[in-house]
């Protein structure tokens, strides 16, 4: 991804989404956050009048124990759930006032997601599962497959565009999950306990390339995670307990 | 063995693929009963219609009555024999030379032949009330000897122009026939019949002189034997004589036989595609349940338990679609069918019969889909290793 | 790749359930595919039959037989309105004595005029000389020749339920007919034969069954049935007159009750199918959740979910049709042949025609979009984070 063509292109794309707002220093600001899930009958308070601010193009890494809202606070950001009250500004959006079709497109455009279990569609090939966030824009084919080879390299797979998940290890199995989050080249990259399934070895080569995609792409990546190794590797660790960070 | 609750738990874990399933089985059930019930109801009506004890007489070679002819000077003998035929009280013979045709009719609600079908029409003489003692008016009057009069089945009201109850249609141009009752004669086919005076039928369909067949009681059903000898002795007279009811089991043979295979062509092709909808549905829940089958595997039971598991289930499942195909078919007994008798052009109407047959049959015909169907998922399901199993 | 690409690829995901719904489908579309097949043939009786010949017959009832001179009335009748040539027949009811279960038609015809009505009927020159001089002259329809194992120049004895004794034929000719109108499954022979046999009862001499008249205008057979039966309609007997289109037509509203049942049971098919593929669907709906979660966080909207679904239920639907669309055509393509040999009269055609495949197919399409709606909907209402919770 040395030509970073790609950068100029997606402040086109960005279309409505932007913001004539003067760049602000936190790409995430979150403020007074609460969050609260419904048992039945009884509400479970999981965050509660939470404030964060990312500043853009940080690594930031959160822990904290099973239970304390890690999960809550990552679909949070990424744009997936909405708070019970509070706001959330994303890059200039507040993501409250879009509607569920229109976060669902500002989604595919600025967000890329990194899961614990890879969750690679395991009837298409690594190029096929790369290639499907880019099937919700406009670019044609070619294009497509360009982009789709830049980030198979980017992540060193290059040799095994047409191998099917099955075929892959655990380690190349994330790598693979890691072009596709950045195939849309978002601004930025949610990882949910991304070294959880993998031996120590393979998540250390995606943690290497989560650094990498950090200092020399830019992208702010917030992390959540249990793994102390991984947590070392971030630029900012937050801990997070019982709905409040610490 | 694995116990049965705890397959009943597993149906009803996966409600929506167990209901589509059972309803699949339901439907091929009730098809299945239909066909069983309409065959029941062809056969209960033409053999009621026919009596062990009574015997017709028709012209030798001829397979209806209505194809028969027989000149009424060579009857007399047969009729009034008393070493064969039954007498009543004041000493009549109980025998009655009958003629019957088939007349084109309007269906109901239509006029002018834009619509039309053939009705039985059999003339009776005076004594046929005490000859077919098992034949009441339920309705109006028996209709006057020697008159235009006539008295329909309880089958025939609301299906032909003109032929019902207190109205009247033309036997011919010119000569109106009087409907003055309704008769019920017990489910048979008789009830399709329109039955007028044999004089008023001999005059207005120009069978003067004839008969279409001869029906006599006979002392015992015994006799029949030495009456056929007797009857077909005489060549000259070349008559045959048969048993009443062996008559109407012939005409229903066809019938019958028909329905049942149209019934289980059907029956057939759609329990093909219900045992494949239950085969989807039991891979489904031996594929959900592997880890349940592997910790069954660890703690002991057998391959052949685990089988014997997913069949029982099956079954269950199918068993329970038998069931509701079975509520839901038997309502039809209610429902009138009628059909062509192919052997007479006429139209008899027919009932969905219920029978413990159909039940019992309907019942083992899902047993058997349940079986077939889940035989090869059970069979996955008892080669899934355990520790395999466990681990996915 | 496009979105299409991974709906298809989906079917590869579970193989042993997507091969058991198409066999399934299949199956149903088989089904269906036959029940058109019959119910075609039927309505195609009334389409092949010739509208440019009229059939007259008794008013009342078709057992009742007419007077000799009615043919030459009905000739002097119609003729100013365009009736070339007139011929009568009766039914024979003739039956094999070896084989007394086949079932012909079997018609005494006036010689000299029915190949003129009749001339579909193709038979040489010499046959056609022999046909004129024998008395004992019989036609013979290919399929027919085939059963009774007869060849030109045979001798065949028939006997009758009507006509007493044994009749004894000389095959003039096995003739072959060059339209559907005529079936090539009949036994023709010279009613004069019949007429002139000394055991004939004097009653039934100089008596025909009915009439056909050729038109040169088909469109005014109606008008024309209308003027044959003014004509006769002061004497004993009225006629009742309509083109063998309109028989024919009037003879599928006899059997509407049966028509009724197959229709029915064309709407228990789509039910089975239905049930089939929306168990399947809302298997693979359930199955997938997580990995729909996923495809949401990647930004994709409902309506792709939606689409997902709906695409993979298409192909299976198109899949099975095809598959029970070839089923069907090999089935009745083996059989078909054979049915029109056997019962041509019934069904002149035993094929499938391109519009009910087309229905058949769009049937199993239809079946495939209804039965993935519910799951469609609901895999679209899905809550991302739910979803995503589901599992790890």
């Amino acid at each position: 991804m040395a030509e970073a063509k790609p950068e100029a292109k997606q402040a086109e794309d960005k279309g409505p989404y932007r913001t004539p707002a003067p760049e602000p220093k936190a790409i995430v600001r979150l403020t007074g956050i609460d969050k609260t899930f419904w048992r039945g009958k009884e509400p479970v308070k999981v965050l509660e009048n939470l404030d964060l601010d990312v500043p853009d193009g940080s690594f930031e890494a959160l822990m904290g124990p099973s239970g304390s809202g890690k999960s809550t606070l990552l679909n949070l950001i990424a744009g997936l759930d909405r708070p019970t009250k509070g706001s959330i500004v994303v890059d200039g959006q507040d993501i409250a006032k879009l509607s569920d079709g229109d976060l669902a497109q500002w989604r595919s455009r600025t967000i890329g997601f990194i899961f614990q279990a890879y969750n690679l569609m395991p009837v298409l090939t690594a190029a096929q599962n790369v290639e499907l966030p880019l099937l919700l824009t406009h670019l044609g084919r070619a294009e497509r497959k360009r982009r789709v080879e830049i980030a198979l390299r980017a992540v060193g797979l290059e040799d095994r565009m047409q191998h099917y998940p099955k075929q892959l290890s655990g380690g190349q199995e994330q790598r693979v999950a890691i072009a596709r989050a950045i195939v849309n080249d978002p601004k930025i990259i949610v990882a949910d306990e991304p070294t959880g399934d993998l031996d120590r070895q393979s998540a250390d080569d995606v943690l290497t390339l989560l650094e990498k995609l950090n200092k020399e792409f830019k992208k702010t990546i917030f992390m959540v995670t249990h793994d102390p190794h991984a947590a070392e590797r971030a630029s900012v660790v937050r801990k997070l307990d019982k709905g409040a960070l610490q | 063995m694995v116990p049965i609750t705890y397959n009943v738990r597993s149906l009803l874990v996966r409600k929506i693929s167990t209901i589509a399933s059972l309803v699949g089985i339901a439907l091929v059930v009730v098809v299945s009963s239909c066909s069983s019930m309409l065959s029941n109801g062809i056969a209960r009506t033409l053999k009621t219609s026919g009596r062990a004890d009574t015997a017709i007489i028709m012209r030798m070679g001829s397979d209806a009555e209505m194809a028969s002819g027989i000149d009424v000077s060579r009857i007399s003998t047969v009729v009034s024999n008393p070493n064969f035929v039954a007498q009543d009280k004041s000493g009549n013979s109980l025998g009655v030379g009958e003629i019957v045709v088939v007349k084109t009719a309007d269906r109901a609600g239509t006029t002018g032949g834009v619509s039309v079908s053939n009705v039985s029409i059999r003339g009776v003489p005076a004594n046929v009330w005490d000859v077919r003692d098992d034949v009441k008016i339920v309705r109006g009057r028996k209709p006057q000897p020697g008159t235009d009069e006539v008295a329909i089945g309880k089958a025939l009201p609301g299906r032909f122009q003109g032929v019902e109850f207190g109205a009247n249609f033309e036997l011919k141009k010119n000569r109106v026939a009087q409907v003055v009752g309704v008769f019920d004669a017990g489910g048979s086919a008789f009830e399709s019949e329109i039955w007028a005076d044999v004089d008023t039928v001999r005059q207005a369909f120009g069978r003067q002189g004839v008969v279409s067949s001869v029906r006599v009681r006979l002392l015992s059903p015994s006799k029949f034997e030495a009456f056929k000898t007797f009857v077909e002795s005489d060549k000259t007279l070349g008559l045959m004589a048969q048993r009443e009811d062996s008559y109407y089991e012939k005409q229903t043979e066809g019938m019958a036989g028909m329905v049942k295979a149209i019934g289980w062509v059907f029956a057939f092709l759609f329990s093909l595609g219900a045992m494949i909808g239950a085969a989807i549905t039991m891979y489904a829940q031996v594929a959900n349940r592997s880890k349940e089958v592997g910790t069954l595997r660890a703690l002991g039971f057998s391959r052949f338990a685990i089988l014997l598991s997913f069949l029982v289930e099956s079954v269950m499942m199918c068993f329970a679609g038998g069931v509701l195909g079975v509520l839901l078919a038997l309502p039809l007994g209610l429902v009138e069918f009628p059909m062509m008798n192919m052997a007479t052009w006429a139209e008899v109407v027919f009932r969905f019969e219920p029978s413990a047959g159909t039940i019992i049959g309907a019942l083992v015909f899902a047993t058997v889909m349940g079986i077939v169907g889940g035989f090869f998922p059970a069979w996955r399901a008892s080669k899934l290793s355990p520790v395999e199993a466990m681990r996915t | 790749m496009t979105i299409l690409t991974l709906a298809a690829r989906n079917l590869t995901r579970n193989k042993t359930r997507v091969v058991l719904t198409v066999l399934g489908v299949g199956v149903a579309v088989l089904a269906f595919m036959l029940i058109r097949v019959v119910v075609w043939a039927w309505s195609m009786g009334g389409e092949v039959a010739a509208k440019d010949r009229i059939g007259t017959r008794d008013k009342i009832t078709f057992v009742n037989r007419l007077p000799l001179r009615y043919a030459q009335d009905l000739k002097d009748a119609a003729a100013p309105l365009g009736v070339t040539h007139v011929t009568y027949m009766d039914w024979f009811g003739g039956k094999d004595p070896r084989n007394d279960s086949l079932f012909f038609g079997a018609f005494a015809v006036d010689h000299a005029t029915f190949l003129d009505v009749y001339n579909e009927l193709s038979i040489s020159p010499e046959a056609r000389e022999r046909w004129k001089s024998d008395p004992q002259a019989a036609l013979v329809g290919k399929n027919l020749a085939k059963k009774l194992q007869v060849k030109e120049g045979d001798k065949i004895t028939l006997i009758s339920p009507i006509y007493p004794g044994d009749w004894e034929f000389h095959v003039a000719a096995v003739y072959r007919s060059t339209a559907k109108s005529f079936d090539e499954s009949s036994f023709i022979f010279r009613w004069d034969y019949l007429n002139n046999n000394k055991a004939l009862p004097a009653s039934q001499k100089d008596r025909i069954g009915w009439l056909a008249a050729k038109l040169t205008d088909p469109g005014r057979s109606a008008e024309i049935s209308k003027a044959i039966d003014k004509a006769f309609d002061d004497r004993d007997q009225q006629t009742l007159s309509m083109s063998e289109r309109d028989l024919n037509t009037s003879f599928v509203g006899m059997v509407a009750a049966v028509l009724q049942i197959l229709n029915i049971a064309s709407f228990v098919i789509l039910l089975i199918l239905g049930l089939i593929l929306g168990n399947t669907i809302a298997m693979g709906v359930r199955e997938r959740t997580y990995e729909h979660g996923v495809l949401r966080a990647l930004g994709f909207m409902p309506r792709h979910i939606t689409m997902f679904v709906v695409a993979e239920a298409l192909f299976i639907g198109a899949l099975g049709g095809a598959f029970g669309l070839a089923l069907a055509y090999a089935l009745v393509g083996a059989i078909g042949p054979r049915v029109v040999e056997d019962f041509g009269a019934m069904f002149p055609f035993f094929e499938i025609t391109p519009p009910s495949a087309l229905v058949g197919f769009g049937l199993a399409l239809l079946a495939g979009l209804i039965s993935s709606l519910i799951p469609s909907y609901r895999a679209s209402r899905l809550e991302v984070v739910n979803a995503l919770r589901r599992i790890g």
